[in-house]
């Protein structure tokens, strides 16, 4: 019997009631926090990639909690680097430094984090608050979708290779193609004919995602870093200024946080628009809407750290909503966390809404919880965070290679597993050298599987009628239409001037 | 001379005292073998999963009869049906007795077919038999596909039957139910995960699948309550175990035709009462598989394991002694032509001829 919704809330923070759950969260958040502070580019992708041979030995609510913890508190504590150093943070964070970092010089750093906490604190609110509505406004199209439907779902996330390749759109299908062939490593389940093995036993169920993510962003970073010997070369600027200044501002632009989360929610929702645009669509509504922007956007104005910081984090949430409901990634932090799900038994998608929804509230709860405690350690820890930003490059690679290292012969003990781990480090970091886009393979080896399975099952069960069934025909043009949306968005960007969507956009891709 | 004696007697004390330290098992040749000593258990599987579980419901009581009580460590080694697991203990693990193996059943069956990637040689392990071995497979379809009894399933053509991936047990009992049954023409779709076959033939994505009859009492009671699904025959194992829910169906074996169909039943059957095998490596000394053997079984007949394993698991044990463990595996049919043949049947190809 399947359980109600208001019961599975219930039971899904029921569930988190537990000491190691929390002792979890705490560390994703230390974690994510450290990572997002950090000045040598490690992401929340890596931070997954690196957690995922571990956690996925857990329990799955104890390692949920510290994966989103992490993922939560690195959206919200982006701003350390814009503000401070004038670098662009991560993924989300690049438009927050075009007023962050003049608010940093003027003497009102202090006051420019505190927005941004404050923002991102609602931010985070209000797109887990849009997560805990979808759920059940989903659940009655969720009982209708079979193998078919999901199949076009799939597809439809497939489009998001648009959006990870960048400006290179030849190199993106071939990251995303030789995505899927790794994929095909193994036993054919439908079939049971032996792919790619060459009588090795190593290779007889394919080589573990965990392992290829690890090495595809875990070497080139570590490897970037000890030959670049990259760092913060820039001097902080002080920090001073009040963070409840700051406060003061979020809470007076209320009904802006409230619109560019919005902004955040969707973008997270639309599969093809990819994360790096969150910020600057937000800055962007925030810079037509908000009276004075034309002279005062770009040289300190709050209203354009709060747009970019409140977006960045409700598009966790809008992630969340497609990654649990329908069961495809938006990115590769999403795409790591379908991994882990699938590592411990869980279907995301209609399966775990039927099956599993505490498991979906309890990680609604974690999410929210883990953006309070994030909001909280930001404004605490803003002046030692501050001191962590300047940390040297050599203590970040050898712990890199530590854990890197440690991760990878965690998963199952299996010293070729060190040997995978190598030889596909080489390559990714030979993919980011010669602009291969990784984020589209990783999305061809996750998707690969699911794809081929739904097709063959759709197959198998209609033969070719089920390309006439309603809702197929409903997502085949929801998909197209995306698509076509997100490649006439993409042509249009690159026309437009560097310090716009298109320019951001590069930066974003060179980052991945 | 008594100074030679003293001189003499002071230093075999000394020695005496000395080898106490350095070489305490020989120096006490009656301490048990396993005390002070660390067993590794290595599964053919991930951790969490139920098979994790009925090996975790059994180790305080292994701990506590093992003469010596050593400590027990667990390992997973997941891949290719346990072959991996099989392979790394027949091949690289030391002969020492302090490591065991548990496996998935296919372990016996990948070995007997003779499957790829397959690099042990059954007959050399030693076995400590299995928390379980009964297993009772329903062959079941869905009440609005129309199919109330034996002979309107055979009166219809191309029915879609969801299972596992091929070389999975379930999907193995589907192909032997549709095999014997003699039904025309079935389209096997398999490429379900455990849990996506069952809303997969209630939304009528597929017509019927084989399931365990536990599983439908446990975690589909909605099926018998509203009566969503016919079902039709049944295999149990072991031959004549007949399930509290599901004892009034037909067992699979009343429907073969010839000697040739029952034994392929008997290889299926076989494979199943084998349960989660519990393996030691290749040359481990007598004493010390006897040592393991006889904490096995006293294990498997504590009542304290029963109530854990129930616990734990949800079902009821039903262990395999060590000495039943190793008669399975000696009796398991060797036939070729019927191991031939039950190959072809398994496979992903139609199904041969009857």
């Amino acid at each position: 019997m399947e359980t109600s919704l208001f019961d599975a809330a219930a039971q899904g923070l029921l569930n988190l009631i537990q000491l190691k759950v929390w002792f979890a969260l705490l560390a994703g958040v230390a974690i994510g926090t450290f990572t997002a502070v950090a000045p040598q580019g490690i992401g929340t992708p890596l931070v997954y990639a690196i957690a995922l041979p571990v956690v996925i030995r857990w329990e799955p609510l104890t390692g949920i909690a510290l994966l989103i913890g992490a993922s939560s508190v690195s959206a919200i504590c982006a701003a350390y680097l814009p503000v401070l150093f004038g670098i662009p943070g991560g993924g989300g964070s690049q438009a927050t430094v075009l007023d962050g970092y003049p608010m940093g010089k003027r003497g009102e750093a202090r006051r420019a984090l505190g927005a941004s906490f404050m923002a991102g604190g609602m931010g985070c609110l209000i797109g887990t608050l849009t997560l805990v509505i979808a759920v059940p406004a989903a659940k009655p199209l969720i009982y209708l979708m079979g193998s078919p439907e999901l199949f076009v779902v799939m597809l439809w996330g497939l489009s998001m290779v648009a959006v990870l390749a960048g400006r290179r759109p030849i190199k993106g299908l071939i990251a995303a193609a030789f995505g899927l062939l790794i994929a095909m490593i193994g036993q054919q389940a439908q079939s049971g004919v032996m792919r790619f093995v060459f009588d090795q036993p190593y290779l007889l169920d394919g080589i573990s995602i965990s392992i290829i993510a690890l090495a595809m962003f875990g070497i080139p970073s570590a490897l970037d870093l000890a030959l670049t010997k990259l760092g913060v070369e820039q001097q902080a600027v002080p920090l001073k200024g009040s963070l409840f200044d700051g406060i003061r501002d979020t809470l007076r632009e209320w009904w802006l946080v409230v619109r560019c989360s919005f902004v955040g929610v969707w973008v997270g929702i639309v599969p093809g628009l990819g994360s790096q645009v969150v910020d600057w669509l937000a800055y962007g509504h925030a810079a037509q809407s908000c009276k004075g922007a034309r002279e005062s956007f770009g040289r300190g104005d709050v209203r354009g750290v709060i747009a970019p910081e409140s977006a960045n984090d409700a598009k966790d949430g809008g992630d969340l909503i497609t990654t649990l409901l329908l069961g495809f990634p938006q990115g590769v932090a999403t795409a790591l966390f379908i991994v882990a799900l699938l590592a411990w038994g869980f279907l995301p998608g209609p399966e775990m809404v039927k099956k599993n929804p505490e498991l979906i509230y309890s990680i609604i709860w974690i999410q929210g919880i883990a953006g309070i405690i994030g909001t909280l350690v930001g404004f605490v820890l803003s002046g030692q965070l501050a001191k962590l930003a300047e940390l040297r490059y050599t203590f970040m690679v050898s712990i890199l290679f530590i854990f890197i290292l440690m991760g990878a012969f965690s998963v199952h003990r299996d010293p070729l597993d060190l040997v995978a781990v190598v030889g596909f480090g080489i390559l990714g970091y030979f993919m980011r050298r010669y602009a291969y886009p990784r984020p589209a393979m990783i999305l061809g080896l996750v998707l690969g599987d699911l794809m081929e399975k739904y097709l063959y099952r759709s197959m198998m069960a209609y033969g070719f009628s089920w390309l006439a069934r309603p809702a197929v025909i409903v997502l085949l043009i929801l998909a197209a239409v995306s698509f076509v949306f997100t490649l006439r968005g993409r042509l249009k960007s690159k026309s437009e001037s560097p310090a716009s969507l298109g320019g951001a956009m590069g930066r974003a891709e060179d980052e991945s | 001379m008594r100074r030679l004696t003293d001189g003499l007697f002071k230093a075999s004390f000394f020695l005496g005292a000395l080898s106490t330290f350095l070489f305490p098992n020989q120096v006490f040749s009656q301490a048990p073998f396993y005390q002070g000593k660390t067993i590794t258990i290595i599964h053919g599987r991930d951790p969490g999963g139920t098979g994790d579980l009925r090996v975790r419901a059994l180790i305080p009581l292994l701990q506590k009869y093992i003469l010596g009580n050593p400590t027990i460590v667990n390992e997973y080694m997941p891949g290719g049906g346990s072959r991996k697991a099989a392979n790394h203990i027949f091949r690289s693990a030391r002969s020492d007795g302090l490591t065991i193996g548990n496996l998935s059943a296919g372990m016996v069956s990948l070995a007997v077919l003779g499957e790829s990637g397959v690099l042990y040689d059954l007959e050399k392990f030693s076995f400590l038999g299995s928390p379980y071995s009964s297993y009772h497979s329903v062959f079941v379809t869905r009440k609005q596909a129309g199919f109330s009894g034996v002979e309107k399933l055979r009166a219809a053509s191309g029915i879609r039957i969801g299972a596992q991936s091929v070389g999975f047990s379930t999907y193995n009992e589907a192909r032997l139910f549709a095999f014997i049954l003699g039904l025309k023409e079935p389209k096997f779709i398999a490429a379900y995960a455990g849990a996506e076959i069952d809303p997969a033939l209630m939304r009528g994505e597929v017509d019927g699948r084989a399931t365990g009859a536990d599983t439908i009492t446990k975690r589909n009671r909605e099926w018998l309550e509203k009566g969503l699904v016919d079902f039709h025959a049944i295999v149990e194992t072991p031959k004549g175990d007949k399930h509290p829910r599901f004892g009034h169906l037909p067992e699979l074996e009343s429907f073969a035709q010839s000697d040739r169909e029952r034994k392929l039943i008997g290889l299926q059957r076989a494979f199943r009462v084998t349960g989660a095998p519990f393996i030691l490596p290749p040359g481990v000394p007598k004493e010390r598989v006897e040592i393991l053997q006889d904490a096995f079984r006293k294990t498997y007949r504590d009542p304290a394991f029963h109530a854990e394993y129930k616990k734990l698991t949800g079902d009821d044990a039903s262990p395999l002694l060590p000495e039943a463990h190793e008669k399975a595996i000696r009796e398991i049919p060797r036939d070729p032509e019927v191991i031939e043949l039950f190959k072809k049947l398994v496979g992903a190809d139609p199904l041969p001829p009857r």
